[in-house]
């Protein structure tokens, strides 16, 4: 092992071990608990069971029911373990270094500032991957059998679309990347971490507030009253109605049912209605969105932290 | 070493550097030949820290030029060449000793260990201690084993005295000294306590305000001034008499009846232009000089460089 790398490897071997008790723990957790799930819906032929409108048997029920609280706790320590790692990873990676002074010994040595920055870097970015795609991982296999069902966790809630599959895993590398600038900004750790929290956890809720302006829903088109196509597992978007000349109308301008409804519609011209919908295909679009706007801002980052050190701002 | 194409140890040309927009240094130029044991002088707050980091990489100048050995300072070749000790002897508190040594063994490539242990265990340092279980003076002398291991062939050492008690103070210094002369390195060592290096620096570098008062060689900086002491010209405002050079006087002060003044000699003389019978003349010591130029307003004589051989 090289000199930078070791010091690397001394200095994270600590937060190392506490993510790989992390691991550990979920682990023996989830591999437990989808042990008993198996043994409940293994028996059953769940196609029918998936969606809003699902019809299950009472066992499957009442598994969806006991099952949830824990994929959300777990869901809710992998949407939340991106800032934990930008804080506690990222902050001081180089915030410390640069607090205490030891920057000024690490970097006078035959090893440059570019070894160590991609020793330790590096290194952290390793851990940081491996560890939040093991939590996004155990996270999405106890969920699957389980997955989009009444009462259940969906796809689109922010447990499983944050918190599992790459996005997860980008987040993660964003928030130590975030962090990792941060600290060599601020040069105090302290204020540091609260500040990488602050802005992992703006940019996840940005992401979940925003994303899906950006992407259009499919529109599901009923005539007349007849009644609307079910749910089943997709994400909901609202309801419009349409005059034949195919422009849509606010829902608000007909808020009744029954014969108050035929009434305001035919008032209003209205020939049809319009429900707005993501299909659950549309998961893997979230997704692909998080990734993309988590490996920019962090490749952003990197290259900021990275000029910021060649340049000799702030190290003393 | 005596190739005298060589360059200098460190060569300054026009520095200056800003911190947000306060400056910090401002056209500092000056050599230093290899071989020499520099003292960097000067008050707090001078900018001696700051010459350090530019001289070792850690902070580039907003104008001007900084060369190690002819190297920019940051370079592989520089720093590999260059052992820095800053002042606030920074060190991972959480490693041992023996970690810390180890680690730093790896970072470069002509280290030498034995060395680094000796200085470590002379100071009754226990390998296993944490570093942040050690007093002030043996973190300070972890922080000089680290500098010393590096056999580096320029040593820059911020206040390294500091906070060590005189009989480590003079150990130290010893070390110091033997490493200088069995491997020919140069030295800069920075320190407000004038005394302390007047016996163990041959070259000196005077910093006030940013910029560079004095440098060159001890002994031909106290040559090319002179030490005037005698009774007070009662018809001059200064007290000195009317025929000397004004733009040559350093300092002068008058208690009583009595004048001291540090005067720069004139051109091919050992003497003051002026000079005359009732001036009772002396070499000044490297510490009156030094007093003198931090007395003396700020830029009135304009700051002076010998150069080592020049003056010979």
């Amino acid at each position: 092992m090289n000199g930078t790398l070791r010091l690397a490897w001394r200095q994270q071997r600590l937060p190392a071990l506490a993510g790989l008790l992390l691991v550990t723990a979920c682990a023996v957790w989830v591999a437990v608990r989808h042990a008993e799930l198996a043994d409940i819906v293994g028996g059953h032929d769940l196609t029918a069971c998936k969606g809003w409108n699902g019809a299950c048997p009472v066992d499957v029920e009442v598994a969806v029911f006991d099952h949830t609280p824990g994929i959300r706790a777990l869901g809710t320590l992998a949407v939340l373990l991106p800032a934990a790692i930008g804080m506690f990873w990222g902050a001081p990676l180089i915030g410390r270094e640069v607090e205490r002074g030891t920057v000024k010994l690490a970097l006078t040595q035959g090893a440059g500032a570019r070894s160590w920055f991609a020793a330790r870097f590096g290194l952290a970015a390793l851990c940081a991957t491996v560890l939040s795609a093991a939590v996004a991982a155990l996270l999405a296999w106890w969920w699957e059998p389980v997955a989009n069902m009444k009462d259940g966790v969906y796809w689109f809630d922010p447990y499983i679309l944050s918190g599992t599959g790459p996005a997860a895993v980008a987040g993660a590398l964003f928030a130590l990347a975030a962090g990792t600038a941060i600290g060599l900004l601020v040069r105090r750790t302290l204020p540091a971490m609260g500040l990488s929290a602050v802005a992992v956890l703006a940019t996840t809720a940005f992401l979940t507030l925003f994303r899906r302006d950006w992407v259009t829903p499919v529109d599901r088109i009923t005539p007349g009253m007849t009644p609307k196509r079910l749910i089943g597992s997709g994400w909901s978007a609202g309801y419009r109605y349409l005059t034949p000349d195919g422009v849509q109308h606010p829902l608000e301008n007909c808020t009744f049912s029954g014969e108050e409804l035929r009434a305001c519609m035919a008032e209003h011209g209205y020939t049809g209605r319009v429900h707005k919908v993501y299909p659950s295909s549309d998961f893997w679009t979230f997704q692909a969105i998080d990734t993309a706007v988590y490996l920019g801002l962090a490749a952003a980052l990197v290259a900021l932290t990275a000029v910021l050190l060649h340049r000799r701002r702030g190290l003393v | 070493m005596n190739d005298p194409t060589a360059p200098p140890a460190i060569r300054a040309q026009g520095i200056h550097h800003s911190f947000r927009g306060k400056e910090a240094l401002a056209d500092c130029g000056f050599e230093l030949p290899t071989g020499r044991i520099a003292a960097l002088v000067g008050p707090n707050g001078a900018g001696k820290s700051t010459l350090f980091h530019l001289m070792t990489g850690l902070l580039r100048p907003t104008r001007g030029e900084m060369r190690v050995f002819g190297a920019a300072p940051g370079t592989r070749t520089a720093r590999e060449r260059t052992a820095f000790v800053s002042q606030d002897k920074p060190l991972h508190q959480d490693f041992t000793v023996a970690e810390t040594l180890d680690l730093f063994r790896r970072l470069n490539r002509h280290w030498d260990a034995a060395k680094a242990e000796r200085i470590v265990r002379d100071g009754d340092i226990p390998p296993k201690a944490r570093i942040g279980s050690l007093s002030g003076g043996k973190r300070t002398r972890v922080a000089l084993a680290l500098a010393f291991g590096k056999q580096a062939d320029l040593l820059l050492l911020d206040e390294p005295l500091a906070d060590l008690d005189p009989l480590v103070r003079h150990e130290m210094t010893g070390l110091l000294m033997a490493e200088a002369a069995d491997r020919g390195i140069t030295v800069v060592i920075s320190s407000h306590v004038l005394p302390e290096l007047e016996n163990v620096c041959d070259h000196v570098l005077l910093l006030q305000s940013g910029r560079i008062r004095l440098a060159g060689d001890t002994q031909d900086l106290r040559e090319a001034y002179t030490r005037v002491t005698g009774r007070a010209d009662p018809d001059t405002p200064d007290g000195l008499p009317a025929a000397a050079d004004r733009s040559a006087v350093v300092h002068a002060a008058t208690t009583g009846r009595q004048l001291t003044a540090v005067i720069r000699n004139a051109p091919g003389s050992a003497l003051p232009a002026g000079a005359d019978a009732r001036w009772i003349t002396a070499k000044p010591s490297l510490e009156e000089l030094l007093l003198a130029h931090l007395r003396s307003t700020p830029g009135a004589p304009a700051p002076h460089t010998v150069q080592t051989g020049a003056a010979a």
